[in-house]
């Protein structure tokens, strides 16, 4: 167990982040907004945590803090002017965000050490501590999903109009959505510097974005078990199809369209789904047995 | 309970004058009636109300206060509820989901209690869903709660949209074609409920083609032509009008 644990530990730290990240690209997608700030929202939080640990004598908790809420403000104010942009245009505008949010960091050298970044960074994140966020994050995204929040969401996702033909201010659930992607996006950036001693703007660029996009397609983009299932089968991937590590992006390539083609909703949607299906099924039945049973007594 | 005032309400698309000059009132405790045919002018009217679309002119008011320039979101909040001619449902959602977040306007639970999961939101979720399961009694429709909305037949398609717009128990209801597709034992069941809606003091306004159905529900019924209000009065007066008679003959010939 112990030698499992130490072969594959930094497997399982990238899958923990991955997970994290993958929730915070996620909660936008429930909400019907298609955003891929959260790259920025990383990179935010990162820097916001690098800074404070390496310069100041901030407890190192409350640089994950304040990086968390840092990133859900920044987050907050972002959604104010994408809120009549939908789509595409939602996705090629917090693609600029993100592209700004990378100047700034290459351009206020005296600031943000420009392209080489931050070093130094106490190493203070381990298994443990990305485990218990990740589980803390589930839990909030599950409340969340049971609660008139999380219904306004799929509503937004599925048929805006209806939405707010029932009362639903869609540019408000925008900006709440935004809000938790930021929090959550700053808040595994910042455990991302405690945990890597360095960090640079390269980090949360192109790459940044396409795994994060990866995760939360091929896992799935409205259950807890999605990015769960989409971060491990990008962990797993590197390790089962070593012998093929030349040819590593077209192998990703190759796996996202099989997914993308013959599980469109993800892996771990589709297998939440069946479930959620069978579970259907089984009350279709016991209600239509019910049904008959009172029929039955009606008519005698 | 508040009615709802139409005063010169215009709406042109370029030059075509979809609703021109059209004063109208949804009084509670009635079903008023909005016939015309393909065309007139009936879901535009509907869609200048619930806040979809901006009026050129005139204004529209209930008890007094101006719905005219509130969006969509706003009118609802103010109790004014809608169905769709085309009928949009959460397709990937169950029956009693969709139901479900008719609910919305009525949620109190904060959001820091939502998100932490405090016994406040989930008492809140369940006083909903039991609610739900009335209306679903209520439309005979318990037995598909589970189902996908968008695997449903039309009829009860039609049902759902019902049931979620009555849900927050709004005083003004638009329903722009409740019945169509059904069949005559569907239509008639659904009769019963508009009835029993207009009865415990909500107005609802009636839009349908079939004009046997409208004069047996409305007190009072509205004819569009082109945009025109041709006429207004009681069912049995406007069914007599030459205008109308020449509007329905003229056209398709319901
Ligand atoms: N968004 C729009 N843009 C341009 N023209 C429109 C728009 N919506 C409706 N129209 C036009 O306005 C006129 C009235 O349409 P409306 O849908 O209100 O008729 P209706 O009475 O509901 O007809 P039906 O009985 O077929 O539902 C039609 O000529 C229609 O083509
Ligand atoms: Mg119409």
């Amino acid at each position: 167990m112990i030698q499992f644990y130490l072969a594959y530990q930094p497997i399982i730290d990238f899958f923990l982040l991955a997970v994290g990240f993958g929730y915070s690209q996620q909660i936008a997608f429930r909400a019907g907004v298609f955003s891929i700030a959260t790259a920025g929202f990383a990179a935010i939080g990162s820097y916001c945590v690098a800074i404070l640990a390496t310069r100041t004598e901030v407890p190192i908790f409350m640089t994950v803090i304040l990086a968390t809420l840092l990133a859900a403000a920044v987050g907050g104010l972002l959604a104010l002017p994408l809120a009549r942009l939908r789509g595409a245009f939602q996705a090629i505008a917090t693609l600029a965000f993100v592209q700004i949010i990378l100047s700034l960091l290459l351009y206020g050298e005296g600031f943000t050490g420009g392209a080489l970044g931050i070093v130094g960074i106490p190493r203070e994140v381990n298994t443990w501590i990305l485990l218990l966020v990740v589980a803390v994050t589930m839990y909030v995204l599950w409340n969340i999903g049971r609660s008139g929040m999380g219904r306004v969401f799929n509503a937004l996702r599925q048929e805006e109009s209806v939405a707010s033909s029932l009362g639903v201010n869609i540019g408000k659930y925008h900006i709440i959505a935004f809000i938790l992607s930021g929090a959550i996006g700053g808040l595994f950036g910042g455990l991302q510097s405690l945990y890597t001693f360095q960090i640079e703007p390269h980090n949360y660029g192109f790459a940044f974005i396409v795994n994060i996009l990866t995760v939360v397609i091929l896992g799935g983009r409205t259950t807890l078990l999605g990015p769960i299932m989409g971060a491990l089968i990008m962990a797993l991937l590197p390790e089962i199809a070593r012998p093929l590590a030349e040819n590593r992006q077209a192998v990703n390539g190759v796996i996202l369209i099989l997914v993308i083609t013959f599980l469109p909703n993800g892996v771990g949607d589709e297998i939440v789904f069946w479930f959620r299906r069978r579970k259907q099924a089984r009350q279709q039945r016991k209600r239509a047995s019910e049904k008959e049973a009172r029929d039955a007594v009606t008519s005698s | 309970m508040p009615s709802l005032h139409l005063e010169n309400v215009s709406k042109h698309f370029g030059g075509l004058k979809a609703v021109d000059e059209v004063t109208m009132e949804v009084r509670p405790g009635e079903i008023t009636g909005l016939i015309g045919p393909n065309g007139a002018g009936k879901s535009t009217v509907v869609n200048m109300i619930s806040g979809v679309l901006a009026l050129t002119e005139g204004d529209i008011t209930v008890d007094g206060v101006s719905l005219a320039t509130d969006r969509a979101d706003v009118v609802a909040r103010k109790g004014v509820a809608r169905t769709f001619q085309n009928i949009r449902l959460l397709p990937e959602a169950t029956v009693l989901e969709n139901v479900l977040i008719g609910f919305h306007r009525r949620e109190e639970a904060s959001i820091l209690s939502q998100i932490l999961g405090l016994p406040a939101a989930h008492r809140e979720t369940r006083r909903f869903e039991e609610k739900t399961w009335d209306l679903l009694r209520r439309f005979r429709m318990e037995e598909y709660a589970d189902y996908e909305a968008g695997n449903l037949a039309y009829g009860h398609q039609r049902r759902v949209e019902m049931m979620r717009a009555i849900a927050a128990d709004p005083d003004i209801v638009l329903l722009d074609e409740p019945v169509a597709g059904m069949n005559d034992v569907e239509s008639e069941e659904l009769a019963t409920i508009f009835k029993e809606l207009a009865a415990s003091g909500m107005a609802l306004l009636l839009i349908e083609h079939n004009v046997g159905f409208v004069t047996r529900l409305c007190k009072q019924v509205y004819v569009l032509d082109s945009g025109r209000m041709i006429a207004a009065g009681s069912p049995e007066t406007v069914i007599r009008d030459p205008q109308v008679i020449a509007a329905y003959i003229g056209t398709s010939g319901h």
